[in-house]
């Protein structure tokens, strides 16, 4: 499937297609429950966060525009987005403080991933294999743990320019190595 | 601060890593920039790819129940809630309507059973329905929504003795514990309640009822949304009635 055949699923879903909300559920559920296993750390509210996307994705199919951005990106940016207002939830209940053991993830079927997706996958993570570690802890903090440049810089015991400095050559890096090897990436 | 200023700060307010009073003056930027607007986008879409760095995992189905579950409720209760024209209300002014007569209209009537038999496919249903037409005396009246836009409609049979069969189509379904509930109206009086019930998944349904007898050629009949043991008194806009 291609981004545009997306872009048809989210205006069906504007039109109130509930075939079509299944359907961008069971091409992407994979990908953004992988997505946000990795920031909560927790099955449960991972699959709470997931329900809570595809409804919103349900209820603001039309706030999508296709001019703005391609619906792989609106779709990670929410899931993200929600994943880390909800780890930030939990962090303020104390919740999370012991999920240090990731749990068991369930396999899953080859048929609920496609070759679009692992191709992706690996280019993605080819291109980190790539940038220097002081880049990518920076990128993988922000993004998975949802910490602040200034919670970074704690963290990390590094001056907090320096963090921001990382943080954006780090993000150009992997633009840079992702440009012109998937369009599906959009950009 | 300088236009530059704020576009160095993109790549981090795209990892929504920028602290609080960064983010926010950024945003006021964003408002009247379209280039850092473009530029937050492309940024996003570099971080979206970050995504794909985790593990793909499989969440139980009951997710996929639970979202397409709620997702039905949301459907119901977006074309239930039902206003009528505000020209009119129409639990209070029955008394000018009580003119309407209920007229039997045969040639509209042969084409809507052969609708109705498509629709609802369930022929023992429409035999009944025909047989009870046949019956000396017997009327059919139409319901529709005051909302033209509003694709649900229902035919009413019924015979001299209060025998009637409805049938209707393209129902939105209702919300979990919900039914709808079919009244009878005649001239000033209270509504009289007839009975619940609930369209199968395509929205038909046929519910066969026993009409008070002073309810035979009532001034309107209508179909509320009511709890599903049902109600005796009407407790929400109408949502198809006869005209």
């Amino acid at each position: 499937m291609q981004p545009e055949d997306d872009v048809k699923l989210l205006k069906a879903i504007a039109a109130r297609d509930e075939a079509a909300l299944a359907q961008l559920y069971d091409r992407y559920r994979v990908i953004l429950f992988g997505l946000l296993m990795r920031i909560l750390n927790n099955r449960e509210e991972a699959e709470d966060v997931l329900q809570e996307v595809f409804l919103q994705v349900w209820r603001k199919a039309h706030d999508f525009d296709e001019n703005r951005g391609r619906p792989f990106t609106w779709l990670v940016t929410l899931a993200r987005s929600r994943g880390i207002d909800r780890l930030r939830t939990l962090a303020a209940r104390e919740r999370v403080a012991e999920a240090s053991a990731r749990e068991a993830v369930e396999e899953f079927s080859d048929a609920a991933t496609d070759a679009f997706k692992s191709e992706q996958r690996g280019l993605v993570n080819k291109a980190l294999a790539q940038l220097p570690d002081e880049q990518k802890r920076p990128l993988m903090l922000a993004y998975f743990d949802g910490l602040t440049q200034s919670e970074i810089a704690t963290r990390l015991g590094a001056p907090l320019g320096t963090v921001k400095t990382r943080m954006r050559t780090g993000l150009m890096n992997l633009r840079e190595q992702l440009a012109g090897k998937g369009e599906s990436f959009g950009f | 601060m300088v236009h530059d200023d704020y576009k160095e700060m993109i790549p981090a307010r795209a990892l929504s890593a920028l602290d609080a009073a960064e983010e926010r003056a950024l945003n006021e930027h964003l408002e009247n920039c379209a280039e850092c607007r473009k530029e937050l986008e492309d940024w996003q879409a570099t971080a979206a790819a970050l995504s794909l760095a985790s593990d793909p995992a499989e969440p139980s189905p009951k997710v996929r129940e639970r979202i397409l579950s709620e997702v039905r409720k949301d459907r119901a209760s977006e074309v239930i809630p039902f206003t009528p024209t505000p020209r009119r209300n129409l639990w209070t002014s029955f008394g000018s309507l009580g003119a309407i007569a209920a007229v039997v209209l045969f040639a509209a009537l042969s084409i809507g059973l052969a609708v109705l038999w498509r629709q609802n496919q369930g022929l023992k249903s429409a035999d009944e329905f025909v047989q009870l037409v046949n019956t000396p005396g017997a009327r059919v009246r139409e319901l529709r929504g005051n909302d033209p836009g509003q694709s649900a409609t229902a035919k009413l049979a019924y015979d001299r003795n209060g025998r009637a069969i409805l049938m209707a189509s393209k129902l939105p379904n209702v919300p979990q514990g919900k039914a709808y509930q079919l009244w009878f109206i005649v001239g000033d009086k209270p509504p009289v309640p007839g009975k619940t019930f609930v369209p199968d998944s395509a929205g038909n349904a046929v519910l066969n009822d026993e009409m008070p007898r002073d309810a035979v050629d009532a001034d309107v009949y209508a179909i509320t949304v009511e709890p599903a043991s049902g109600s005796s008194a009407p407790t929400s806009p109408i949502y198809l009635r006869t005209f």
